[in-house]
């Protein structure tokens, strides 16, 4: 085996069996699915569906119509009463959880009366108002009917017509590249912080001095850096199988957000595309700083820097999307560190032009390939420098200083 | 072919000129000492030998040319800063790092185990490298250089925490290796191991040399016309002697510049003198170290 792909088994095994690591593993999709457990629990404790009654005192219900099934909603049952008595009778025998008074002049006023003991359940009052209106517009014809019953249907197309959203906003099939963005910024901020701590352990630890003279540094820190991208890999995998059994969990509950997914693969190769090279330019950065610094701690603080530099492009979010092929837009799209975010926010709403993923995959790779480059070096000049900092300075010196170094 | 041949190397790091002028040839199958006082640049000339460092003038031949990444599959070298993973088992970092010199995992194991019955470190390989005393875990650096069979070795201060057992005991493996013509360069400030183990030393201070050559033929330069003599007797007047002081336990006779060791034993014996010890007073290599330095401070 390539003594490279040794330093990247040896680094993931070495983190990958680690107790703290299985929990950040599972840690993650757990927080997540108990937020949105949370979530619909909160939102189910707003639903009620016992029955909602009505006392009909202008007609409206003389020949009342059913009310049109919305979703996948349970439908709730309207029990019409003669009388207020006999309503709140079943409202305090708990047989109700509210009831609707129409008065008299109701077609006058379009004041109507509600009377209950605990609020009534949201989806209960949406679907008594779907229920009034329908019964309102029984005089005309079923068709008009129908369509006015349905209310507006807008879809929201692209100026290139390639990105349509339909009015009840973007699929989830929209929000995928986001979605692996934010899957990716979280690998980042977790894995590349072991190759950190490896880098800073290995040249405080004094092994690098037995380890170059084993293999090259250019080799240790390549395969130090595949070995966190191996990591992160494994995080990714598991968190889109979690994710994926998620989906398929919601859809077989009926979710129309995740059956109608409509996801496009073009848009998420790329994202990938462009997030490898990314994730490998921060990962090459992450260990330059380890080698740098003479602490753990001294390093978070300054890695924390490229963390933001991804998060620029939600700040300006707004004027990406409101002019999605503008210069800002495309500038941010080509340069390293805000690349990635940039483009997955494009792509909910916009069709990102494929030149612009193609130059942008270069500059990402050569960033990546330089921050490699520049890591190597600051390891052959830091590595021994045991308990002390690596200055820029040593790492870029200025070609005044080189020249006085070869003609002293 | 020398597997060792530095010439004129000189490096510095920033103002401090850590090494000025070293020169040496290391022959096959010797132990070699490279010695001097702290900061002398021992660890840099090291350094740059092992293409660690690339002096900033200067050339280095390591077994027949420059350094390669093939050519560190064929040296150990254990630093002078320890440096094994401290959180993981012996045996586990062993092999690491044996697979990073291109042993065979078969093989490593193999001779790991080896390895590990003789310096009695097999029954702690379970063990990870923090919990092991000083003592072992210099041994297991002591391993680690030596387990995939280099052709040469460079040991910065390897006898480190040693018991005089386990002393002994590298002592010994130093001494088979060399039998077996592996080429040795032993850095240390322990110079009674090297007065025992080393062919050839190279002294160096202030970032220069300023002794080099075969260890006898050094002692020889240096020893003046003196004998050392042990006796229960008094002494008789002796012609040809200078003068008479005390030296570790026994009386040091400095001869006259005409005189010779044996007009001396000549007159003691004839004089009916029991002599418990007449030896030709050689200093010991401490001595020419601590000489040799402070005469290069002083000037």
């Amino acid at each position: 085996m390539n003594r490279l792909w040794r330093v990247a088994v040896y680094e993931y095994k070495r983190n990958v069996f680690k107790k703290s690591f299985l929990l950040t593993l599972f840690s993650v999709p757990l927080i997540v699915a108990l937020s949105v457990g949370l979530g619909f629990f909160l939102t189910s404790l707003q639903e009620n569906d016992l029955p909602l009654g009505y006392v009909d005192q202008a007609g409206v219900f003389t020949s009342a119509i059913p009310g049109p099934r919305s979703g996948q909603a349970e439908p709730v049952e309207f029990i019409p009463f003669q009388n207020e008595d006999e309503a709140l009778f079943s409202l305090e025998a708990k047989m109700i959880q509210a009831f609707y008074i129409l008065p008299p002049d109701y077609f006058e006023t379009r004041h109507i009366e509600l009377v209950y003991r605990n609020k009534p359940g949201g989806n209960a009052v949406q679907q008594w108002y779907d229920f009034l209106q329908i019964n309102l517009l029984a005089d005309q014809q079923g068709e008009v009917n129908s369509r006015i019953a349905l209310g507006t249907d807008v879809t929201v197309r692209s100026m290139d017509g390639d990105r349509t959203v339909a009015e009840s906003g973007p699929t989830f099939g929209n929000f995928m590249p986001l979605f692996i963005t934010m899957a990716f910024l979280a690998m980042l901020l977790m894995s590349s912080g072991y190759l950190m701590g490896a880098v800073v352990e290995e040249k405080e630890g004094r092994t690098m001095e037995i380890v170059v003279t084993s293999i090259s540094p250019g080799q240790l820190i390549s395969g130090k850096i595949l070995g966190i991208v191996a990591i992160g890999l494994t995080l990714f995998m598991t968190w889109t199988l979690i994710v994926v059994s998620g989906i398929y969990a919601a859809r077989w509950m009926g979710s129309s957000w995740f059956q109608n997914a409509a996801i496009d693969w073009s848009v998420i190769l790329a994202t990938i595309a462009i997030a490898v090279p990314a994730y490998i330019l921060v990962s090459a950065l992450m260990a330059m700083i380890g080698i740098m610094v003479t602490t753990n701690k001294e390093g978070q603080s300054v890695s924390s820097l490229f963390i933001i530099l991804h998060m620029v492009p939600l700040y300006v979010g707004i004027v990406l999307l409101n002019n999605p092929n503008g210069p800002l837009s495309i500038t941010l799209t080509l340069l390293p560190f805000t690349a990635l975010t940039t483009l997955a926010i494009r792509n909910i709403f916009f069709s990102v032009p494929g030149w612009q993923v193609g130059i942008s995959f270069v500059v990402q790779t050569l960033s990546a390939l330089g921050a490699i480059w520049l890591a190597s070096r600051a390891f052959r000049l830091g590595m021994l420098r045991y308990g002390q900092r690596l200055s820029w300075q040593r790492l870029f010196p200025s070609r005044q200083g080189s020249m006085e170094r070869r003609n002293p | 072919m020398n597997p060792v041949e530095v010439s004129h190397i000189a490096k510095s790091f920033g103002d401090l000129d850590a090494v000025i002028d070293v020169s040496f040839k290391v022959k096959r199958g010797e132990i070699f000492g490279l010695l001097g006082p702290n900061g002398a640049g021992k660890t840099t000339a090291i350094r740059m030998m092992l293409d660690i460092f690339q002096p900033d003038c200067g050339t280095v031949s390591i077994l027949g040319g420059p350094m390669s990444e093939e050519k560190k599959d064929c040296i150990g070298y254990l630093p002078e800063e320890r440096g094994l993973y401290q959180d993981i088992p012996l045996e586990r970092c062993l092999l690491y790092f044996a697979s990073l010199k291109g042993v065979p995992d078969q093989k490593a194991r193999q001779q790991l185990d080896e390895y590990l019955e003789r310096f009695n470190l097999a029954e702690h390989k379970s063990k990870k490298i923090k919990e092991l005393s000083k003592g072992m875990q210099q041994k297991a650096q002591i391993i680690n250089t030596l387990l995939h069979q280099p052709e040469l070795i460079i040991i910065d201060e390897p006898f480190t925490a040693l018991d005089p057992l386990n002393l002994q005991l590298v002592r010994e493996e130093m001494q088979k290796l060399r039998a077996l013509g592996v080429t040795i360069i032993m850095s240390t400030h322990q110079m009674q191991q090297v007065e025992e183990l080393c062919d050839r030393i190279l002294l160096i201070n202030e970032g220069k040399n300023v002794l080099y050559g075969n260890l006898n033929e050094i002692r020889q330069r240096f020893s003046g016309n003196a004998v050392l003599v042990r006796t229960g007797d008094k002494l008789p007047e002796l012609a040809g002697v200078r003068d008479i002081s005390q030296h570790n336990g026994s009386l040091k006779l400095t001869l006259a510049e005409d005189t010779t060791p044996q007009d001396v034993l000549k007159t003691l014996t004839a004089s009916n003198i029991i002599l418990e010890k007449f030896e030709i007073a050689v200093p010991s290599l401490n001595e020419i170290f601590i000489r040799v330095v402070e005469e290069g401070n002083s000037r």
